[in-house]
């Protein structure tokens, strides 16, 4: 995959890493931020920058903190052999940058496997299966829990089953919206290439990233699609939106670009910027 | 002090016996947890004894135990355990030693899985890592455990620490600051073990001695009891009242004024040397998983104490401040 919405920060080969010039060099400050990303999984950039900020603070109060992007390639210069990374990529919905430590070795749902119970993962399996089917990207309740008697292992109940997709959401690997689920950037930066390897033929890929995509807008007659933040960036300045592969005119709502500055201003909760309904197609 | 633990399946019964030692009932300590919960747990043999005031059938050192003081056997029968339940053919005869770049790989996985279970605060079980991770390499879970070990503390500055024995419970901490871990290495006399981490913890939460029978009753939980011996700590009133003594960890004095005659432990000199409360705050949180300032003035007062300590080192490096954390 090219450079896309879900890629690597620089390059992890690219080996001028921190401000002091040399490669790859751990020391308590870059730990401390590690362990902290592991801890929470799956962070915002704003995130990110307070985080670094404080691994600063506590280990080395006087040192100037390096710009984020050369921090991270410095980390993963050093996790390359160990095949992790600190993957950063872009939610699909509004297009926050966010930021996770993912492992890059293991390409299968049992990526999980440490997490849930054998019927557990058979059931994200399904949801995933019927996410990637679904044309909106988001694959309603009712439609999962009826699978439930599909699954491997223990017998699970609908009951179990909606309690366990709450697990999976709390876990960050899926989102609820009114009753349909869909994936969370996180899975999407963990197992992006596992399912364009799993589902070559129902996967969707975006036009202008040429990444994975779940949700997004597509065009109506030749039918490519866009995920919304790649939209809102190819369209930014276009008096009249056209389809880049067909020429037709655009026919969805152009989203506004992801502003962190704007985020700020209002607060910085999500709710205040009312994000574009995904559902366009 | 502490209000109810976190209702965790948590066998460490260190956190039940300080509890309980800590509201000053006497003797009978609160409702013991059972062991963990697992896929695997049809386990015969220790690891489902039922755990309680009674003694176990095998004594079970306290947390804190480092790795590599743990008989090998031990291990290696708590990884035939973690096969027992699998589907199995009779004994193979020996497979031919992994490339070591096999070694590697699994020491990478077994590095992710740690740091993931750590992640959703779930108990590090050695079956577990062994049935997961190493299968059919569980010959050289040593080797493979040592590795990621090593790939943990250098990457992520955390330790992966057996923290009971007998339940073969593994927990990833934070890892000590460079100036401890050098005085750790060079130093392998130093008995920074769990079993004098819980005494000094007892004593400095009590706020005063602690009195011989508070401390047995701590130890009997675990399976420690005055008259018998230990495989690992051998005699152990022997090492408590003694040696310990005479290392200046602890002090062994006979309480005035009280008959018939009993006796009661303080920190002593070494102890205040080497140890800061701060060092026993994390270990009570890592023990009863609670934040440290669930002991608001003994925390108050390790803060104090390393408020002090910094001012009285200001060339050193800024301390490590694990409460500062996200």
């Amino acid at each position: 995959a090219t450079s896309g919405v879900f890629s690597a920060v620089g390059a992890p080969s690219n080996m001028q890493g921190s401000s002091s010039g040399r490669a790859g060099v751990m020391t308590d400050v870059h730990r401390r931020f590690l362990q902290l990303l592991m801890t929470h999984g799956v962070l915002e950039e704003w995130e990110v920058r307070r985080l670094q900020n404080h691994c600063y603070k506590v280990h080395d109060c006087n040192a100037t903190v390096d710009k984020l992007e050369d921090f991270i390639n410095n980390i993963n210069s050093v996790l390359e052999s160990l095949y992790i990374e600190i993957k950063k990529g872009i939610t699909e919905d509004d297009g926050r940058p966010i930021y996770a430590l993912v492992n890059l070795a293991t390409t299968s749902v049992s990526k999980m496997a440490t997490d849930f119970a054998e019927s557990e993962l058979d059931l994200f399996r399904k949801a995933l299966e019927l996410i990637i089917d679904s044309e909106t990207g988001f694959a309603s309740s009712t439609n999962i829990l009826n699978l439930v008697d599909q699954l491997k292992g223990k017998k699970m109940r609908k009951k179990e089953a909606e309690q366990v997709l709450q697990k999976f959401v709390q876990s960050k690997w899926l989102i609820e919206k009114e009753g349909e689920f869909t994936l969370h950037g996180r899975a999407i930066l963990e197992m992006e290439q596992f399912i364009r390897e799993t589902y070559p033929d129902t996967v969707k890929i975006c036009n202008i990233c040429h990444s994975l995509l779940i949700q997004g807008q597509s065009c109506e007659t030749c039918g490519i699609r866009m995920h919304l933040p790649c939209v809102a960036k190819y369209f930014q300045s276009a008096s009249e939106p056209r389809c880049p592969h067909c020429n037709d005119y655009w026919p969805h709502e152009i989203p506004e670009v992801f502003n962190p500055e704007k985020e700020r201003e209002a607060g910085g909760s999500k709710s205040s910027r009312k994000s574009l309904r995904t559902r366009q197609h | 002090m502490s209000e109810q633990s976190k209702d965790l399946s948590d066998p460490n019964l260190a956190a039940e016996a300080l509890n309980s030692q800590m509201h000053d009932s006497p003797g009978v300590p609160a409702g013991v947890p059972p062991p963990p919960e697992s896929p695997a747990a049809t386990l015969g043999g220790p690891s489902t004894a039922p755990v309680g005031p009674t003694a176990s059938p095998q004594a079970a050192p306290p947390p804190e135990e480092r790795f590599e003081d743990i008989d090998p056997k031990i291990l290696q029968q708590a990884a035939e355990e973690g096969r027992a339940h699998q589907p199995q053919s009779p004994p193979q005869p020996l497979p031919a030693p992994p490339a070591p770049a096999q070694l590697v790989q699994k020491a990478h996985e077994l590095m992710w899985y740690v740091l993931v279970k750590d992640q959703k605060r779930m108990i590090l079980w050695f079956p577990d890592m062994v049935k997961d991770v190493m299968g059919s390499y569980k010959k050289w879970c040593r080797s493979i455990l040592r590795r990621t070990s090593l790939i943990l503390a250098r990457v992520f500055g955390l330790h992966l620490r057996l923290t009971n024995l007998h339940t073969m419970e593994f927990a990833l901490v934070k890892a000590l600051s460079p100036e401890d871990l050098d005085r750790v290495a060079l130093n392998n006399r130093m008995p920074m073990t769990g079993l004098l981490l819980m005494i000094l913890s007892l004593i400095y939460v009590k706020g005063r001695g602690a009195r011989e029978s508070a401390v047995w009753n701590v130890l009997r939980i675990l399976g420690l009891r005055p008259w018998k011996k230990h495989s690992t700590f051998g005699d152990v009133r022997k090492l408590i009242t003694e040696e310990f003594v005479q290392q200046n960890y602890l002090k062994y004095q006979r309480v005035p004024h009280v008959e018939p005659p009993e006796y009661e432990f303080f920190w002593g000199s070494r102890a205040r040397r080497e140890i800061t409360k701060m060092q026993i705050m994390e270990f009570l949180a890592r023990v009863f998983r609670k934040d440290p300032q669930a002991w608001p003035s003994r925390y108050r007062e390790a803060l104090e104490e390393a408020r002090a300590l910094r001012e009285a080192n200001p060339a050193a490096h800024c301390p490590r401040s694990s409460v500062s954390d996200d």
